[in-house]
């Protein structure tokens, strides 16, 4: 029962999803497609599909959800707690879908026993992609820092000398391995979250309560 | 909406834009200030410019109003400023609210009233399809108390409810707080929080929305009128009812209010008072959307005069509206200028002769000539 758009422009009841494509999207596609939205398995190059039912997906870099969701050019949407510390949007947060298990830890080089106590430099570098994470933690430890924000392999900066500490995601501890880098301090742990537009939620109240009982469901 | 104001009775009043910091602080608490454009004068006094015109009307009331009697109905059409880092759509350093203020008026009346003339005010500029999501503040309080939390971890859930973050309110493992922050409704809605609900003044604030919403379905808003019992704005000078208005296109509330009895105390006037504002940038961003624009207000004008002060006074004492060209215009120059704003006369007064033109579609239209006394005889 598809419904399209009223003639001028006002919305449908049909939702609008923004989905995080990498890591999080074979879990959030499979959640959705156990509620009843007929989400592909692979979204190659597509941007956005609806589906038979009227939603429409939207295929998005994972940091790029919450301003989707916020403004609401998406009514709702699935992304990592890590991903709402980082952008700080306006979103109301519905419920944890579980999925998508990671660790936001510090971590420095085993050789410089930083886990084990061994004091840290005073003029202290911190390289990561989660700045605003760690400009708080770092900031509730009063440690003066430098932040240096890379976009990739961060684990490399302690190896190379570019950073003393850095903050990033572990969902194994594989990579840190590696490396022979170890966890100083947890800073938190981040799941997947249905996170829903605060007017779309009163706008679409019956829709989007439909799809929430169907997320948090217990799987017969 | 100023002819709505009208129609309510209310009286347009204007403040300063710039205000001193500690009267703003008083009304808004000290959470605000990162929102202020804030500035010291050369002798240190700490000002600021309005980030909303509540404070300063009650700031005005309890002034210079004292003795006005109650209540007192007041309306601003007015520029706020707020500092955000950055501004977005619906999010702009300088806005327009647009909003009443009812002042001296306790009870659900009072609500009411100004619940239905936000209602009336989105329907006049054509927002017919607006929905209102109502609660009261003493709802929460009450619900907080009745499963049982206080202290921190009330004000911690308080915060979480007004996000609706549905996740952390799960880790108070009370599972009344989680439906109570999910779950938006009618009558059935508020005897499910009569459940919950130990004290007296939640209880009252529920029988308050039972009658604000009977009072709704009367005037045939039933459908548009929801309570929402997360709905708590982000203001702490909000005591009792609540409001917010919306479209479903938009991400953001167009308007919202509600009760602030504690607000005008804090400039020394014991008065209860209750009221709402709307942005009207976002009023227009909404009307935009559906490709519809605010019907320009019809400010026709009647005549073109050239040349003569004397015949363009009379025009207007005639009532008619006067538009005045210059007087080094040729008639094909006057007549183009009248075609471009839509005027039917044009009337030149060059040499002690007037001249009427007839404004037709087309270029070259003959000349009716009239005499002076022509003119007086009108």
């Amino acid at each position: 029962m598809s419904r399209p758009p009223k003639a001028d422009g006002r919305l449908t009841d049909a939702l609008t999803i923004a989905l995080p494509k990498g890591a999080l999207y074979h879990d959030a596609a499979t959640r959705l497609r156990a509620a009843g939205i007929d989400v592909p398995e692979h979204v190659g190059r597509k941007l956005t599909v609806t589906t038979a039912d009227g939603t429409t997906l939207l295929f998005l870099r994972p940091s790029d959800v919450p301003a989707y969701v916020e403004f609401g050019s998406a009514d709702c949407g699935i992304v990592g707690k890590d991903t709402l510390w980082e952008t700080d949007r306006n979103v109301a947060e519905l419920a944890d879908l579980g999925f998508g298990f990671c660790r936001l830890v510090v971590a420095g080089r085993r050789i410089d026993r930083y886990h084990e106590g061994a004091p840290l430099p005073t003029f202290l570098r911190c390289a990561t992609k989660f700045t605003r994470s760690a400009e708080t933690w770092f900031a509730e430890r009063d440690l003066p820092v430098e932040l240096i924000e890379l976009h990739g392999s961060v684990e490399l900066a302690p190896l190379v000398g570019l950073a003393d500490l850095i903050v990033d995601l572990v969902a194994t501890g594989t990579t840190l391995r590696e490396h022979d880098l170890v966890v100083v301090e947890e800073i938190a742990e981040s799941t997947a979250r249905f996170v829903v537009n605060p007017v779309r939620f009163r706008a679409k109240y019956d829709a989007i309560t439909a799809l929430l009982d169907r997320l948090t469901a217990v799987p017969a | 909406m100023r002819a709505v104001f009208g129609r309510w009775a209310y009286e347009e009043v204007q403040t300063p834009i710039i205000e001193r910091f500690d009267v703003i602080e008083r009304g808004l608490g000290e959470e605000t200030s990162d929102l202020l454009f804030q500035f010291n004068d050369r002798r240190s006094t700490s000002l600021a410019l309005r980030p909303e015109m509540t404070t300063p009307v009650a700031r005005l009331v309890s002034t210079r109003m004292r003795e006005a009697p109650l209540p007192l109905r007041l309306a601003y059409i007015a520029p706020v400023f707020r500092y955000y880092e950055q501004p977005q759509e619906g999010r702009m350093r300088e806005l327009t609210q647009a909003g009443v203020e009812l002042i001296g008026a306790a009870g659900v009346d009072a609500d009411a009233e100004t619940l239905f003339m936000a209602i009336e005010a989105l329907d006049e500029i054509g927002l017919r399809d607006a929905c209102f999501d109502v609660n009261d503040a003493r709802v929460v309080d009450g619900i907080l108390d009745g499963v049982g939390l206080d202290g921190d971890a009330a004000r911690e859930a308080k915060e979480l409810i007004k996000q609706r973050n549905l996740v952390a309110l799960r880790k108070f493992d009370r599972p009344a707080l989680v439906q109570f922050a999910q779950r938006r409704g009618h009558h059935g809605a508020i005897g499910i929080a009569r459940n919950v609900c130990r004290t007296p003044e939640s209880l009252a604030a529920l029988d308050a929305l039972d009658v604000l919403l009977e009072r709704a379905a009367a005037l045939g808003y039933g459908a548009r009128v929801t309570v929402d019992f997360a709905l708590l704005r982000d203001l702490d000078y909000y005591t009792g009812f609540l409001f917010e208005g919306y479209v479903g296109e938009l991400g953001f509330p167009l308007c919202g209010g509600g009760r602030y009895d504690s607000l005008l105390p804090r400039f020394g006037f014991d008065v209860p008072a209750v009221g709402w504002t709307a942005g009207v940038e976002r009023l227009l961003i909404a009307l935009e959307r559906r490709g519809k624009h605010l019907r320009r207000r019809a400010h026709r004008v009647d005549v073109l005069v050239a040349g003569s002060d004397v015949v363009a006074a009379r025009e207007r004492a005639a009532g008619n509206v006067v538009r005045y060209a210059g007087s080094d215009l040729g008639d094909e120059a006057l007549l183009d200028e009248a075609r471009a704003h839509g005027i039917p006369r044009v009337v030149i007064a060059i040499d002690g002769t007037v001249r009427e033109l007839r404004v037709g579609p087309r270029v070259g239209e003959l000349p009716v000539p009239r005499t002076p006394s022509n003119w007086d005889a009108r």
